[in-house]
């Protein structure tokens, strides 16, 4: 009975805004780094394997995203870490915050 | 990037020249272009709105000049008549000019280097020059980018409208010219109940700064059948929504309403903690 009243008064953000939201979202990528699906696919699974030989993941937490700022397009990879892989650095060295519990990645392209 | 530096009269004498566009069509680029040079006319500011749609040329009738017409752009820029000669003093300002589109013409007939030479002949006499520009990201899209300083993108809160937008804003910013976005025809009871994209959608997907939103408004229609823009009515939502643009325009700090805090009652509501 709230929640109808609620809906009514307040809006539901799980109406068909959000739908529109997640096909923007799908078709600006695509439009903004000229990539087809099965690229963008493919794009995001060789990411998380190459994350994956370093660290233990949250595949699920696992995102891209396209952001454009004032005259380049930035892409974001955010991938929850939930743990360093032991050993698996070795003779590298370059990584110094591996423990916190979020990795982001940016590279202009 | 701009011309304001040629010749001896100094940058300052020189107006800024602002094309309208938006990728997809029907979106409101003409009616935006007619009701926020009257609003920039009624501040006092010298304005000419120039139909760059050449073979479909509309801004003389949604103006109401379509009766008035003897050259055009086309004329100006092949030498054909004298750039005075070719504008038409609207019938509500003295402040208001249209330049019109050829009608018979493809939108091929002239290059950007023509359009520039156009402009220049107008920039000393005008504050500001808003170009209407066609639908679409070909040549006269290209041609009404030309000697443009900055650009209002005009959409609609729908996914092709946004999508468009999105596609036209990266060809300005490639072009070195600077985007600003116009939301039109957007229903606050949609938004509300869910159906439609916010302002702030809007602005997080396409990442460019808000010049204005515009309610969805009957009135523009109303004004469109009359050939007068919406801008003179003054108990037309849309009208004032143009005259806040013009405002923003010429530099003020008006805030966009659905960005800065919303309305009272969303106010009300995040206050007591209800999550809308």
């Amino acid at each position: 009975m709230f929640n109808t009243l609620k809906k009514k008064l307040f809006g539901d953000n799980s109406e068909s805004k959000a739908v529109a939201k997640s096909r923007l979202h799908f078709v600006l990528v695509q439009d903004r780094t000229g990539l087809t699906n099965e690229e963008m696919a493919g794009f995001r699974e060789e990411m998380v394997k190459v994350i994956e030989k370093y660290f233990v993941i949250d595949k699920e937490g696992f995102d891209i995203k396209y952001h454009r700022l004032a005259d380049t397009t930035t892409l974001l990879i955010n991938s929850p870490v939930i743990v360093r892989r032991a050993g698996s650095f070795g003779s590298h060295s370059t990584s110094r915050n591996v423990d916190e519990p979020e990795g982001a990645a940016a590279s202009n392209i | 990037m701009n011309t304001r530096s040629n010749g001896t009269g100094g940058k300052k004498d020189l107006g800024e020249v602002i094309v309208i566009t938006s990728g997809k069509g029907g979106v409101g680029k003409t009616t935006t272009t007619a009701s926020l040079g009257a609003a920039l006319a009624l501040r006092g500011q010298r304005t000419l709105v120039v139909d760059a749609d050449i073979g479909l040329r509309n801004l003389d009738v949604i103006l109401g000049l379509e009766n008035r017409i003897v050259f055009n752009l086309v004329d100006v820029a092949k030498k054909i008549c004298k750039p005075s000669q070719a504008i038409i003093k609207s019938k509500k300002s003295n402040n208001l000019f249209l330049l019109p589109a050829s009608q018979t013409d493809d939108k091929d007939v002239i290059d950007e280097a023509e359009v520039r030479y156009v402009l220049d002949q107008f920039r000393r006499e005008f504050h500001y020059i808003l170009v209407d520009s066609p639908a679409g990201i070909e040549q006269g899209f290209r041609n009404a980018c030309a000697g443009a300083d900055s650009a209002i993108v005009v959409t609609t809160p729908e996914v092709s409208a946004i999508r468009d937008a999105d596609r036209v804003v990266g060809l300005l910013s490639s072009k070195g010219i600077e985007a600003r976005l116009i939301i039109n025809r957007i229903d606050f009871d949609m938004v509300r109940r869910g159906d439609m994209l916010s302002v702030r959608d809007v602005q997080d997907i396409l990442g460019v700064e808000i010049l204005g939103v515009i309610e969805r408004d009957e009135q523009i229609i109303v004004a469109a059948n009359c050939g007068e823009p919406v801008t003179y009515n003054p108990k037309s939502k849309a009208g004032q929504a143009f005259t806040r643009i013009a405002g923003r325009v010429c530099g003020e700090s008006i805030p966009i309403p659905d960005l800065s805090g919303g309305s009272l009652w969303g106010r009300i509501t995040r206050k007591l903690g209800v999550s809308t």
